[in-house]
C-alpha cells in the first residue's frame, strides 16, 4: 500500500512539474502576442522659463486640528545647515516668516544629502511642522526626513516625524511615507505632541536639479511653561 | 591676408568647429521634439517605412540623410540606435556649413568668410542647435548651399551651378516646408538689389560703372531660359523624391503643400508657443536669471549691425562685393522681420536669419579690418576683438556641454531634465533584476506632451504600452513598472493599493512624472 501510494505521489508530482513544459512545447499553441497602444506623435511641448505658482496636486489640504493655545514656536528662531556657505540666501529665511515663491525668499544648499536644523530654544510640545521647499515649480524632493530631538546633534533620543527615503539613501533607515509634489500650502507634518527642542529637516536633491531649497519651516506646538 | 594664411586659418576654424560640435553629442538628454524624429527614424531603419506627416514633424531629410550615418555606425534596429549617430548628422551639416562659406568667394573678402566662419565656429547658438536632432541645422546648410551656389552662378553662367542651386533649393524644400518663407526672403533681397542698382542708373539709362544688373563680377545678361528649367527641374527632383518617400507614397508631396497650410495655421495659432516680436533678438541680445550666468552675442549683434551698415558703401574689400554684401543684409533683415512677427515662434527657428547676422558679422570685422592699412593697427584691432570670439566660445561650451539643459541657458526649450534619466536608470535595473528582462511589461500613463522622450528610452524594451488615462488601461496590477503624469497618480495609487512603491522623477520643469514599481 505504502509502495503504492509512493508511485501515486510521484506520478503527481512529475504531472505537476511536466504539465506546463508539455503545455509550452505543444505545437498546436503559440504565446498570445498582445499588441500595446504605441505612443502618440505631437509637437513641441510648452517651455517653461518663468516661476508660477500653479497647483498640480489637485486637492488643497483638509484642516489640521491642534489644541487650544498652539502657536508658532519657529518664528525667528536660530536655523543651523549641513551646508556652511548656502549656494543662495541664508539660513535666516528658514525661520523668517516669508513664503513667496519667488527668487530671493528660499535659501538653496548644495547638492547631495543637506540639513536645515531649527533650535526652538527649549524642549516644547510640538503639534504641526510645516515645510516649503520651493514652491514656484512643480518638484519633489528626495529623501525627505524629518526628526527632532533634544540633542542639537542629533546622536540621541532621536524621534523621526516623516522618512520617504524607501531605499536609505540617506543612511538614517528606510522610510515608508511617500514621496510629495511641492505646492505653495506646503507639506504638513504631525509630531503627535513629542517634546524635542531641535528640528531637523534633511533633502537629498529635487526632480529638477540636485540642490536642496527651504522657503521656510514652520513648527507649531504648546509652549513649554 | 595671403592665401596660405588663410587657407591655414580656415582649416583651424572647420577642425575647432568640428570639435564644438561632435564631441560628447549624448550629454544632452534627449529632447521631446528629438525622441519623436528618432523614433520615426526607426521605422525608416528597420523597415524602410516613411509617410511625410503634414501635421507635424517637417520634411523628411533628416531622416533619409541619416540613414547613411546608421550603416556607417552598423545599427540597425531603433533598440540599436544611439544619441550620437543621430546627433552626428545636424553636427556634421553644422560644421559643413563653413565649407560653403569658401564659395562665397568674389562677395565676401577672405577676410569676411574667415571671421564669419570662426564666428560660426563658436556661435552658441549654432553649436547648441547643430547638436540637436532636428532640421533646423540642415536647412540652414542648404539655404547657404543655394545661396552660394547661386551666387556662383550670377558670376560664371554655369549649368552646373545652376543645378547645384535647383538641388540646393529642392533639399532647403524637402527638410522644412515652411522654406517658402526663406525663398519669398532671397527675391525680395534680389528684388532690392536690382531696385537699388535700377536708382544707381544715370538719366540716359546706362548703368553707372560697377552697377551692372547683377553683380560686379557677373555677367550682364539674364540667365539663360536652360538654366533656369535645369533649377526649377532639380528643385522639384528632389521635392517629389524625398516627399514621396521614393515614389512610394505619391500623396506625400501633395501633403507637402498641405503642411504649409498646417504651419501657416499655427504659425496664426501659436498656442503656448506664442513670444513676442523681440523675442528672438532678446535670446540673442541679454538673457539672465537669478544666480546664473550673462548669456549675449550682443558682440555679434553689434558686428553685424556694422557689417550692415558698410555694405550701403562702395568698399567690401579685395575680392568682396557690396551688391552681395546688401543681398545679405536685405535677406537679413527681410526674414528677421517676417520671423519676429509670426506669432509661434521657438528658439531654434532663430538659425536662418542667423546664418546672415553671421556673414554680416563677419564683414564688419572685415570692415575694422579695413579702417588702416598699417599693419600694427590691424594687430590691435584682432586683439581688441579677440575676447568677444573668446567669450562666445565660452558660452557655446557651457551651452553645449555643462548649461545643456539648464532652463536659464536661452537657448534650451522644453528641454527634458537631467532628471529623467534617473527614471530611466531605475527602469534598467527593475528590468536588470527581473526574470523577464527586457520583455517586462511596463505600462504609461500620461498624455502625448508628458510621454516624450519616454518610447525612446525605453525602446528596447518589448512590452511598454502608452495610454492616456488610468481609466483607458483596464488592469493595472500585471505591470512590474507603471509610469504616470502627475494628474494620473491618485488614480494610479488608488488601484494599486500599497503594493507599489512610488517615486517621482522630473521629466521637465514644472512637469514630473510618477514611477511605481511592484515591490514584488
Amino acid at each position: 500500500m505504502k509502495k503504492t501510494m509512493s508511485w501515486i505521489t510521484a506520478a503527481v508530482l512529475g504531472l505537476a512539474i511536466l504539465a506546463p513544459m508539455a503545455m509550452a512545447q505543444d505545437p498546436g499553441k503559440e504565446v498570445l502576442k498582445i499588441t500595446l497602444p504605441k505612443p502618440m506623435f505631437v509637437g513641441t511641448p510648452k517651455n517653461i522659463r518663468t516661476a508660477n505658482l500653479e497647483m498640480i496636486t489637485g486637492k488643497p489640504r483638509g484642516p489640521f486640528m491642534v489644541p487650544v493655545g498652539t502657536v508658532l514656536l519657529s518664528a525667528g528662531k536660530p536655523v543651523a545647515a549641513s551646508d556652511k556657505e548656502p549656494v543662495i540666501g541664508e539660513v535666516a529665511f528658514v525661520t523668517d516668516g516669508k513664503k513667496s515663491g519667488e527668487d530671493g525668499y528660499y535659501v538653496e544648499l548644495g547638492p547631495m544629502l543637506q540639513w536645515v536644523q531649527i533650535d526652538l530654544g527649549k524642549s516644547q510640545e510640538l503639534l504641526a511642522i510645516v515645510a516649503w521647499h520651493y514652491h514656484s515649480q512643480a518638484r519633489v524632493y528626495r529623501d525627505v526626513v524629518v526628526q527632532v530631538s533634544d540633542d542639537k546633534d542629533f546622536i540621541g533620543g532621536v524621534t523621526t516625524i516623516f522618512n520617504n527615503d524607501h531605499d536609505n539613501t540617506a543612511g538614517l533607515g528606510a522610510g515608508k511615507d511617500k514621496e510629495y509634489i511641492e505646492t505653495f500650502d506646503g507639506k504638513l507634518f504631525d509630531p503627535k505632541g513629542v517634546k524635542a527642542r531641535y528640528v531637523r529637516l534633511y533633502s537629498g536633491g529635487n526632480t529638477s536639479n540636485d540642490m536642496n531649497h527651504y522657503v521656510e519651516v514652520e513648527v507649531y506646538g504648546l509652549p513649554a511653561k | 591676408m595671403t592665401n596660405k594664411a588663410f587657407r591655414g586659418l580656415f582649416v583651424c576654424t572647420i577642425l575647432g568647429a568640428l570639435l564644438f560640435r561632435v564631441v560628447r553629442l549624448d550629454v544632452r538628454p534627449m529632447h521631446h521634439d528629438e525622441a519623436n524624429q528618432a523614433v520615426k527614424f526607426g521605422d525608416l531603419l528597420e523597415r524602410g517605412e516613411y509617410r511625410f506627416d503634414p501635421n507635424d514633424h517637417h520634411g523628411p531629410s533628416l531622416y533619409y540623410l541619416t540613414l547613411p550615418a546608421a550603416r556607417v555606425a552598423g545599427e540597425k534596429t531603433l533598440a540599436g540606435l544611439d544619441e550620437t549617430t543621430l546627433r552626428l548628422v545636424p553636427a556634421l551639416f553644422g560644421a559643413g556649413l563653413l565649407l560653403l562659406f569658401l564659395l562665397f568667394a568674389g562677395g565676401l573678402s577672405r577676410e569676411t568668410r574667415l571671421a564669419a566662419a570662426a564666428l560660426a565656429a563658436v556661435s552658441p547658438a549654432m553649436n547648441y542647435y547643430s547638436r540637436f536632432y532636428i532640421q533646423e541645422t540642415l536647412l540652414v546648410f542648404f539655404l547657404a548651399a543655394l545661396i552660394a551656389a547661386g551666387w556662383r552662378y550670377a558670376r560664371t553662367r554655369s549649368a552646373w551651378w545652376a543645378l547645384a542651386a535647383g538641388l540646393s533649393a529642392g533639399m532647403m524644400y524637402a527638410t522644412k516646408e515652411t522654406s517658402i518663407i526663406l525663398f519669398a526672403g532671397l527675391a525680395a533681397a534680389l528684388g532690392l538689389v536690382f531696385l537699388m542698382d535700377g536708382l544707381g542708373k544715370r538719366r540716359d539709362g546706362v548703368v553707372r560703372e560697377g552697377a551692372a544688373w547683377v553683380w560686379r563680377e557677373a555677367r550682364t545678361r539674364p540667365p539663360r531660359a536652360f538654366h533656369v528649367t535645369l533649377f526649377l527641374i532639380a528643385s522639384a527632383v528632389i521635392a517629389v523624391v524625398f516627399y514621396t518617400s521614393f515614389f512610394q507614397n505619391p500623396v506625400g508631396l501633395l501633403d507637402s503643400v498641405r503642411a504649409v497650410a498646417a504651419s501657416f495655421n499655427r504659425a496664426g495659432h501659436p498656442g503656448f508657443h506664442a513670444h513676442p516680436w523681440y523675442y528672438y533678438f532678446q535670446i540673442l541680445a541679454y538673457s539672465k536669471t537669478a544666480g546664473g550666468p550673462v548669456w549675449s552675442e550682443a558682440f555679434l549683434l553689434f558686428l553685424a549691425a556694422a557689417g550692415g551698415i558698410a555694405a550701403f558703401g562702395h568698399d567690401a574689400g579685395k575680392d568682396g562685393s557690396p551688391r552681395f554684401l546688401r543681398f545679405i543684409l536685405f535677406f537679413t533683415v527681410i526674414t528677421a522681420i517676417v520671423y519676429s512677427f509670426i506669432p509661434y515662434k521657438t528658439p531654434w527657428n532663430i538659425l536662418p536669419f542667423y546664418l546672415g547676422l553671421v556673414l554680416l558679422a563677419g564683414n564688419g570685422v572685415g570692415l575694422l579690418l579695413r579702417i588702416s592699412r598699417f599693419k600694427l593697427v590691424k594687430i590691435l584691432i584682432l586683439a581688441a576683438l579677440v575676447p568677444g570670439f573668446v567669450n562666445l566660445a565660452v558660452q557655446a561650451y557651457r551651452a553645449d556641454f555643462t548649461a545643456h539643459s539648464d532652463p536659464a541657458n536661452p537657448y534650451v526649450y522644453a528641454q527634458t531634465s537631467p532628471d529623467f534619466l534617473k527614471l530611466v536608470a531605475a527602469v534598467e535595473k527593475i528590468a536588470a533584476a527581473s526574470p523577464e528582462k527586457e520583455d517586462l511589461l511596463i505600462k504609461v500613463i500620461a498624455p502625448p506632451d508628458e510621454t516624450w522622450p519616454l518610447p525612446w528610452y525605453l525602446r528596447s524594451y518589448s512590452r511598454v504600452g502608452y495610454w492616456t488615462s488610468t481609466e483607458a488601461v483596464g488592469v493595472l496590477g500585471d505591470a512590474a513598472v507603471i509610469i504616470t503624469s502627475a494628474d494620473n497618480v491618485e488614480k494610479t495609487t488608488l488601484a494599486l493599493g500599497d503594493g507599489y512603491q512610488q517615486e517621482f522623477y522630473g521629466l521637465r520643469p514644472e512637469v514630473v512624472l510618477a514611477l511605481f514599481v511592484r515591490r514584488d
